[in-house]
């Protein structure tokens, strides 16, 4: 009861947080944006290719006839998203943490006798809350241009795919979760999901192992083809979503014994 | 009257320094009691560990009866606590502030929003419509004694609550303290002891990681009771037949000092000046200074 009515007490501090910070605003702006550029970048593609035409083949290189797909839309959003988008989310929510633990914001509260778990899962809620809005809602706009002007049967499994880089995303919040709670300030943070980022790449090039790793489902090429199946991808969804709670469950007994 | 704050042997250390070696006071309900203390000293140490925020190496903390243990916030319901230099969230006004405060601590809406009104009266910032952000450090202390007695505590920390402000705002600080008295025990740390001279009916005074002294005020003036009374005639020359006629006394700068004298040498002082005629400029009974009994505890 006590973790309850702290955790919806501090959940909606953080939404008046976001709100009046401007964050929120900026944050849809940024996944609006990111939604609408990927059918637009298609549609613009053969006119890109028109206007560079004559640059282009005084290099040398012929432009033939080029005809877009809602291949080429889908394309663009699991291109966009994790560079930009998910990038965006991380680095914002960086300090998310820390920086109360810097300030002393909240020290009063614990001295009220708001509970640290409550406080880390409020935090926890609202960033993933956050994420999966943002990310869904760029999902929305890109599915809704790309239905509208293009056949949506030459592109395969884009919803699973989707689903997988969200859950991604989902990871990487739960690193910041679980460093935040070892880490005094956000560069640390960013350090410690940088060197997950670098350390999942480096593992990946090992043939045999990428396919069980979280950096896995960033893969989406051969799905979009049809040429991969969402089963080749249920090892890396167990153990994305495994490793995420265990991250959680792990940051919590540093949460509680940490210094404010 | 039972006590709402006991310590006993507090002992913390931060890598080789030994800040407490064996804390030990208590607060008795309905107090104003002055922690005192230089810089360094382990001032804030002792109210972090009162309010869970630090791990003890040893020695037992009870608020209210109930044992204080580290990372949990149970004995927090009784405490309202004012850390040294407080941070709000600077999007808030005070009242939404108090709002979250209140919810926290699990107040009804309805008594949050009796008990605002009634706090932000009582620190003066009843016509504030600002943001916090804009609040000079004054605003924020003041927001902060709010903040802290928002749920009615049995105890209020306050960690130096006066350090960082002009005169004035101290003075206004330390008048909130005095009236908060009815309500609430007032444990406050300081190093202005001039501070604790005006509002504060028990002080300790802590050196060396241990409390050298402490007790009720007026009892630690007796205690260390050198009162001195001083004569200041108008012809310089009286001072010396002051000081042939009572020997124990002694003068310079054309006054007389009787040291440790009673109320009976006071008395014999103004028989003689009456007698003989002497025209005085002052007559003063000097209490022992706070200043002079912590330099003393401190061996300085």
């Amino acid at each position: 009861m006590k973790f309850l009515s702290g955790f919806i007490t501090f959940t909606g501090k953080e939404f008046l947080e976001l709100r009046r910070s401007g964050r929120l605003l900026i944050f849809t702006v940024i996944f609006v944006l990111l939604g609408v550029m990927n059918p637009a970048t298609a549609k613009l593609t053969p006119w890109l290719m028109e206007t560079m035409a004559d640059s282009l083949e005084a290099s040398g290189l012929t432009i033939t006839e080029y005809t877009v797909t809602a291949m080429d839309s889908w394309v663009q959003f699991f291109k966009n998203m994790p560079s930009m988008g998910l990038l965006i989310t991380v680095v914002m929510f960086g300090g998310f943490f820390t920086s109360e633990y810097a300030k002393g914001t909240l020290i009063p509260l614990l001295a009220k006798g708001l509970s640290r778990s409550a406080f880390a899962s409020a935090k926890t809620f609202t960033m993933l809350l956050v994420w999966s809005a943002g990310y869904w809602l760029s999902y929305g706009i890109t599915f809704a241009y790309t239905d509208y002007y293009w056949d949506h049967t030459v592109v395969k499994n884009y919803a699973f795919a989707a689903f997988g880089l969200w859950l991604f995303g989902v990871f990487l919040l739960c690193c910041i979760v679980f460093f935040s709670s070892l880490a005094g300030s956000s560069a640390q943070v960013l350090l410690g999901v940088g060197a997950v980022y670098i350390a999942l790449t480096l593992a990946g090039m090992v043939g045999t192992v990428s396919h069980y790793l979280p950096s896995f489902l960033l893969q989406s090429g051969d799905l979009l083809t049809g040429q991969a199946q969402p089963t080749d991808y249920t090892a890396a969804v167990c153990i994305t979503a495994a490793a995420s709670f265990l991250l959680l469950m792990a940051s919590d007994p540093f949460t509680a014994k940490r210094r404010v | 009257m039972g006590n709402v704050l006991e310590i006993t042997g507090l002992k913390k250390h931060f890598g080789s320094k030994q800040v407490l070696s064996g804390v030990t006071l208590s607060v008795p309900e309905s107090c104003v009691f002055g922690f005192v203390g230089r810089n360094g000293a382990g001032k804030t140490t002792t109210m972090k560990s009162v309010i869970g925020l630090l791990k003890p190496d040893g020695g037992e903390i009870s608020v209210c009866g109930e044992r204080v243990t580290y990372g949990s916030t149970k004995t927090n319901r009784f405490i309202g606590y004012l850390p040294d230099v407080p941070e709000f969230y600077g999007y808030m006004t005070a009242k939404e502030y108090l709002l979250l405060c209140g919810r926290v601590a699990g107040m009804d809406s309805k008594e949050i929003r009796q008990r605002s009104e009634e706090l932000l009266e009582l620190v003066g910032l009843s016509g504030e419509k600002h943001r916090i952000k804009g609040y000079s450090r004054g605003m924020k202390q003041r927001l902060g004694i709010a903040q802290a007695l928002i749920n009615r505590p049995k105890l209020l920390i306050c960690d130096e609550p006066t350090s960082a402000l002009d005169p004035v705002g101290r003075r206004e600080i330390l008048d909130i303290l005095k009236n908060a008295v009815g309500q609430t025990s007032v444990f406050f740390s300081t190093h202005i002891l001039t501070d604790v001279e005006r509002i504060c009916d028990r002080v300790a005074f802590l050196e060396g990681g241990r409390v050298a002294l402490s007790g009720n005020i007026e009892e630690i003036r007796k205690q260390y009771a050198d009162t001195a009374v001083e004569v200041q005639p108008e012809k310089p020359a009286d001072a010396a037949l002051l000081a042939e006629h009572f020997s124990a006394g002694e003068q310079s700068d054309g006054c007389f000092l009787l040291k440790n004298a009673s109320t009976e040498d006071a008395e014999n002082l103004m028989k003689f000046l009456l007698e003989n005629h002497i025209a005085i400029v002052r007559f003063e009974r000097k209490e022992p200074d706070l200043e002079n009994m912590f330099m003393e505890v401190i061996g300085e």
